[in-house]
């Protein structure tokens, strides 16, 4: 990479977009690998402030200088200089409907999937019928006071408030993937509810569609003033198609003083990428933040949403699942941190393996000195479906505070012989009472996600459970 | 032969044959290797090891004794670097540190390569005792290395207790206890060891055990002394129908930091392990307790329980409780659970309105939070030995 800057195409939108005009005759070509100058353009063609750009650079620097966790799932082969880091969305759309794998077309046709939704997730098309609800949704929500935008427009619409609470809860020397994460970001969700405001509807990326809002390296924030309410959902059932290996998204979250904030995220990537994401709240007096986290794609997922429980009464809650069939990975889990006395915390943790596939949790309890009187229980469940599968639970229960009462209990099994023999006695197939024992499992999740997600959630789990799939 | 040696290394290896004196000598040149463990491996994350310097501790001595009732034919019972290295070799080297490897780490290096002698046990098959066998391991300065090795034939039978015992005070000390557990096919071996070295004492010990086809180990692990004590506590099962019991009890009081990583690992199917660690903590003291259920992928029809349960006396004492598995293989049951907390203020609260005062209370509740863990003890004479000792320290 030279030291000069290179020239840049910008596109014949630039002027609107942007606001100034550069001449034409630089080329931009988007370019593999990470460097400065490679940060510097990124932040120059989103016509970032100037403290951004810094925090960019200097979150690179981090980011060399962290090794690579050599804890959980193998990372080696992750080449950082073979990455597209920043692609426009005309880049992105290159790809025709005809090139995607034949597997993911079928499961869009089992799920039925609408054929505009379909060719978003496969990244065919950018552009979703949704838009229209989202224009009558943001009506309301302006009207109330919130802000619900692309991370980007965020920073230029509400500077201010940004940032005010941007790399909080998640600074970038955190961890490796959260460095990059701060130095390459784009695209992602913003919120703020103001004080006393409760959003009836869930808030979902999927209204937002044109933006970048399922990039590589998204970043989310969201802020839940006081007594404030709101429940954000990420993702969709439906396999999103992408041949960028790496994905890698920070998540803060502030929920002060009485708030209740709920996330709910359901992955589904394409297996052929690496999903390493840093999710944390910071839980104030008497707020609840519950993460609601299911994990079905990719080739490999490392996540732990955390919670900081900050203040008395702070509550904390994860309820995760996954997934994994062959070559699949999945170590996820839950973070508690107690800082202040009297907090609670649950993790209830779902795991299934199948053909191959194993499932980790991987799990932190802290009580740090102070937070006497607290409360922390975590239930892992684990079901293995074959003999090739393996599952893995690895608790990590650091009590340092006073008085404070702390439980871990986790089981692995097979598909219990008793409840097969029951449903099969009543004339169902094998294949089909398998299905209706482990969508039984993961029950206490599906019942948790609306509706729509719920159903398309089984019918995803009784595709895998075929064989048809992955 | 040794152009490392110091004259005190020479001094403990007088009297013993050469395979042995060669074994010290590579396990030696391993020590020198390696590094100090640190904070960055998992193992020693949670291990504060910063203000030792085994190389500070340079008088190397054991005093110990091992008896049993009554002669039994073939049953040998001598002391392990003495006499069993020279009389027994055949059966002694192959096994020796074969469980309880040097190179796992600097610190199992050190004690291979300076072990200060202990006991040698071998039961042939078929051959059953009745009175325990105990091993008596006694310190009167500042490093002490016992290791004991048991080997038990097919179909044999017997309990064996190992108790540390400190002459020494409360200076600062270096003292080892490691052993190396051969159970053979059918065979029922009970194994108990007591840790009551000084509030002084750095301890580190290996207790690591291989069970055959349909053969059972009830090893428990009673740690009381020392200000500073690591332990890890294995057994590879590796015949079907071999079952391990791994139990222990641990009281942490003052400043003390206890330490346990077990292992429960299933290489073939049809295998049972149950493992049980209950700890009481009060005054500044902490415990760590990481221990790992590991199903291999052939293991079928294996079951495997884990358990740790810390009672937190105190404000100021701290407990780390990290129960982990590892399954590879569906056709199993595993549980395993973890609990970190106070005295149930409910129990607190009926003693004390039966007119209990409330120091009463509390130890009859410790008691009894023993109580069920203290009746698994194989044998009646290790379980008065503990239940004196811990009654002694309940004060």
């Amino acid at each position: 990479m030279a030291t000069a800057p290179k020239p840049i195409d910008v596109g014949s939108d630039y002027k609107e977009k942007y606001g100034f005009f550069v001449p034409e005759d630089y080329v931009f070509k988007a370019k593999r690998g990470l460097n400065p100058e490679i940060v510097k353009e990124i932040s120059f063609m989103k016509g970032e402030p100037e403290w951004m750009t810094k925090f960019r650079l200097k979150s690179l620097e981090i980011f060399r200088k962290k090794p690579m966790p050599t804890w959980g799932a193998d990372l080696s082969v992750i080449d950082f200089e073979n990455i597209f880091y920043y692609l426009r969305a005309s880049e992105k759309q290159s790809k025709t409907w005809e090139e995607l794998p034949a597997d993911i077309k079928k499961t869009y046709d089992r799920l039925g999937v609408p054929e505009a939704e379909r060719k978003f997730l496969a990244g065919v098309s950018a552009q979703y019928e949704s838009e229209v609800v989202y224009h009558s949704l943001q009506k309301e929500l302006t009207a109330k006071g919130v802000i619900f935008l692309d991370t980007d427009s965020a920073l230029r619409e509400h500077p201010d408030l940004f940032r005010e609470y941007f790399g909080t809860v998640i600074p970038p020397a955190d961890n490796k993937f959260s460095a990059l994460n701060s130095a390459v970001w784009s695209g992602g969700s913003f919120i703020y509810v103001p004080k006393g405001v409760r959003v009836d509807v869930p808030l979902q990326a999927y209204f937002r569609i044109n933006a970048e809002n399922m990039g590589q390296f998204e970043r989310t924030l969201i802020i839940c003033d006081e007594g404030s309410f709101v429940h954000y959902i990420e993702g969709c059932t439906a396999p999103i198609y992408t041949s960028d290996s790496l994905h890698s998204a920070v998540v803060e979250i502030i929920v002060k003083k009485d708030a209740r904030c709920r996330y709910t995220t359901i992955q589904n990537w394409s297996t052929n990428v690496f999903n390493l994401v840093t999710k944390r709240a910071m839980a104030y007096q008497d707020a609840t933040m519950e993460w609601v986290d299911g994990n079905l794609g990719s080739q490999i997922t490392m996540k732990y949403p955390s919670v900081y429980l900050m203040e008395p009464g702070a509550k904390g809650d994860v309820l995760s699942i996954a997934f994994a069939g062959k070559g699949q990975h999945q170590d996820a889990g839950g973070k508690m941190i107690h800082v202040a006395p009297n907090t609670t915390s649950t993790i209830t943790s779902k795991s299934i393996s199948k053909a191959g596939g194993r499932t980790s949790y991987r799990g932190h309890i802290k009580m740090y000195p102070g937070a006497n009187n607290s409360k922390s229980f975590v239930k892992c469940d684990a079901l293995l479906l074959d003999d090739e599968s393996r599952s893995d639970t690895y608790p990590y229960n650091d009590v340092d505070a006073e008085n404070v009462t702390l439980g871990h209990e986790a089981t692995v099994s097979k598909v219990s012989d008793e409840q097969l023999f029951y449903l099969m006695s009543r004339g169902i197939p094998r294949a089909e009472a398998e299905t209706m024992i482990v969508n039984g499992f993961i029950e206490p999740f599906t019942k948790e996600l609306p509706l729509e997600y719920a159903v398309e959630l089984n019918r995803l789990i009784q595709l895998e459970m075929e064989g048809s799939v992955g | 032969m040794v152009s490392t040696q110091t004259p005190l290394e020479a001094a403990i290896f007088q009297g013993e044959p050469d395979w042995l004196r060669e074994k010290r000598q590579r396990a030696f040149e391993m020590y020198t290797r390696l590094p100090m463990p640190s904070r960055t491996d998992e193992e020693w994350r949670r291990t504060d090891i910063a203000g030792l310097d085994p190389s500070a501790f340079l008088q190397f001595e054991t005093y110990g004794d091992s008896d049993m009732g009554g002669g039994h034919d073939g049953v040998i019972l001598e002391a392990l670097t003495t006499e069993a290295a020279t009389n027994h070799r055949d059966l002694l080297e192959p096994r020796l540190f074969s469980l309880a490897r040097p190179e796992r780490d600097r610190i199992a290096a050190l004690h291979s390569a300076l072990f200060t002698g202990g006991s040698f046990l071998y039961v042939p098959d078929g051959v059953v005792i009745d009175e325990p066998i105990i091993g008596r391991h006694r310190s009167r300065d500042r490093a002490s290395l016992p290791h004991t090795v048991i080997v038990a034939g097919r179909g044999s039978k017997f309990n064996y207790l190992d108790e540390y015992i400190d002459e020494a005070g409360a200076e600062e000390s270096y003292r080892t206890g490691s052993a190396e557990i051969f159970v053979g096919e059918g065979a029922e071996v009970g194994y108990v060891s007591v840790q009551k070295w000084g509030r002084g004492a750095w301890h580190f010990g290996d207790q690591r055990a291989r069970v055959e086809k349909d053969g059972t180990l009830k090893l428990f692990n009673v740690t009381l002394g020392g200000r500073f004590s690591k332990n890890r506590v294995e057994a590879s099962l590796v015949g079907p129908g071999a079952t391990a019991e791994l139990k222990a009890i641990y009281f942490a009081s003052g400043e003390q930091f206890f330490d346990f990583h077990t292992l429960q690992d299933h290489q073939v199917g049809n295998t049972t392990s149950d493992l049980l660690f209950k700890g009481a903590l009060q005054d500044t003291a902490r415990t760590v307790y990481a221990g790992l259920i590991k199903i291999e992928k052939h293991a079928a029809r294996s079951d495997a329980y884990q358990a740790n349960r810390n009672l937190v006396l105190s404000d100021k004492a701290k407990a780390t409780s990290i129960p982990m598995l590892e399954i590879d293989n569906n056709d199993v049951r595993c549980t395993h659970g973890a609990t970190v907390g106070p005295v149930d203020p409910n129990h607190m609260f009926y003693l004390r309105s039966r007119g209990i005062p409330e120091s009463t209370a509390k130890r009859m509740l410790i008691q009894g939070f023993f109580g069920q863990v203290l009746d698994r003890i194989p044998f009646e004479e290790a379980r008065t030995l503990v239940e004196t000792e811990l009654e002694a320290r309940l004060g």
